[in-house]
């Protein structure tokens, strides 16, 4: 999974230049970050980087529907992109774990790509680390489900994003901890601020196993466009990654 | 063999141990006593517990149409316990306790017993509608609650 999200946040860096394709869903991804890291901007975008890859529909599950578009998806969004995400608004953990059991009942091609946004806000309904664990192993399951249905060679990803707390207690920990036995894939997106006028955030992408560790400098401008470059920053980098990043509403 | 999603959660040494185990039988038609041994080594009184679960064919893989798969096993003590088959989870408290909360072991004997039960092909079958396997993956919820 952490291969569609690096295509996305490499979209804006010299580093990156049509490397090949793959069409291997990897890991499932955790998207950890405190309030306002932008986790639902980089979900959303990674929805529509599946969706415009010729694979199936992709599904969207988070609690409440977004009030604006996210930050940064401007020019990247297209409307058939958009047309092939599927969005589903489960209002409590009952009706999420509804949804993910009698997932093999919905009719309709095999989603390509699984998201879900605000797990924490889940998991408050549900604080026991055991309900925690059964939530996590029912999605990998739903992804697997889908990944059989689309047939050889061809996986459904997972992706889900998790806020954390500044100051986590020891019960967050276990509760991350347990998480992330099912999730080894994991970026991390962490407010940081190596140039004091900019506001930013740092996004360290490890996707697993023995892959490689990537991080980038990801901000907002205040007209909504999200860049991003390689982190560390070379000098001109950033002249490179102007020209090709994307404008959306604020 | 294996269900390949599940060994994710599995280490090298005891993926290996198992695919070596599945050779041996799919050869002999039994697991050696070295592999018997090994298993003994890594999991301890599970290793016994497990294989007599494989024993008394305790394990079922339920299948509805879809293509949706879940495993039960009866435990011990009479009461069944639901394993997702694509990933690493178990309903029993000794997975809640042992493995989840403490990392203590690899696994609970449920679990290690279906793995076995892949390798011998012990596998109870048993087919349900698509309804129905969505009703014994939401009682599994419930069983926690």
């Amino acid at each position: 999974m952490a291969e569609t999200l690096r295509r996305v946040l490499s979209r804006g860096s010299a580093a990156w230049s049509g490397e090949a394709v793959t069409v291997e869903a990897g890991s499932p991804l955790l998207l950890l970050g405190v309030p306002a890291s932008g986790k639902t901007a980089l979900l959303f975008a990674a929805a529509l980087e599946a969706a415009g890859e010729g694979r199936g529909p992709v599904l969207f599950l988070t609690r409440r529907p977004l009030q604006s578009l996210p930050r940064g998806v401007g020019a990247a969004l297209d409307p058939r992109r958009l047309q092939k995400v599927r969005f589903q608004y489960p209002p409590s953990t009952r009706e999420l774990l509804r949804l993910l059991c009698s997932a093999h009942e919905a009719p309709g091609p095999a989603p390509s790509l699984l998201l879900l946004d605000g797990l924490e806000e889940y998991l408050a309904d549900e604080p026991g680390p055991q309900e925690a664990v059964y939530l996590a192993a029912l999605l990998l399951d739903t992804a697997a489900h889908f990944s059989r249905r689309l047939g050889p060679g061809r996986d459904c990803g997972l992706m889900v994003a998790l806020q954390t707390q500044e100051e986590a207690d020891s019960g967050d920990a276990l509760q991350l901890a347990l998480l992330q036995r099912y999730f080894p894939a994991q970026c991390w997106l962490q407010p940081d601020a190596p140039v004091p006028r900019e506001h930013g955030v740092r996004a360290c992408l490890e996707p697993g196993g023995l892959g490689p560790r990537t991080e980038w400098w990801v901000t907002f401008q205040p007209n909504g466009e999200m860049m991003t470059t390689p982190w560390p920053t070379r000098a001109g980098d950033f002249s490179s990654a102007e020209g090709s990043s994307s404008r959306a509403h604020p | 063999m294996l269900d390949c999603a599940m060994a994710v959660a599995l280490p090298a040494v005891v993926e290996e141990l198992l695919s070596e185990m599945a050779a041996a039988v799919q050869e002999s038609a039994r697991i050696p006593d070295e592999h018997l041994l090994s298993l003994k080594f890594v999991f301890g009184s599970s290793a016994v517990q497990a294989l007599d679960l494989v024993d008394r064919q305790s394990i079922t893989l339920i299948s509805s149409p879809s293509g949706r798969r879940v495993y039960q096993v009866l435990g011990s003590s009479g009461k069944t316990y639901t394993c997702l088959a694509s990933c690493h989870y178990c309903s029993c408290p000794a997975f809640a306790f042992s493995v989840l909360r403490k990392s203590d072991s690899l696994l609970c004997k449920h679990l290690l017993a279906i793995y076995l039960s892949q390798v011998t092909r012990t596998c109870q079958q048993l087919n349900v509608s698509d309804k129905q396997l969505t009703d014994i993956l939401l009682t599994e919820k419930k069983q926690e609650a």
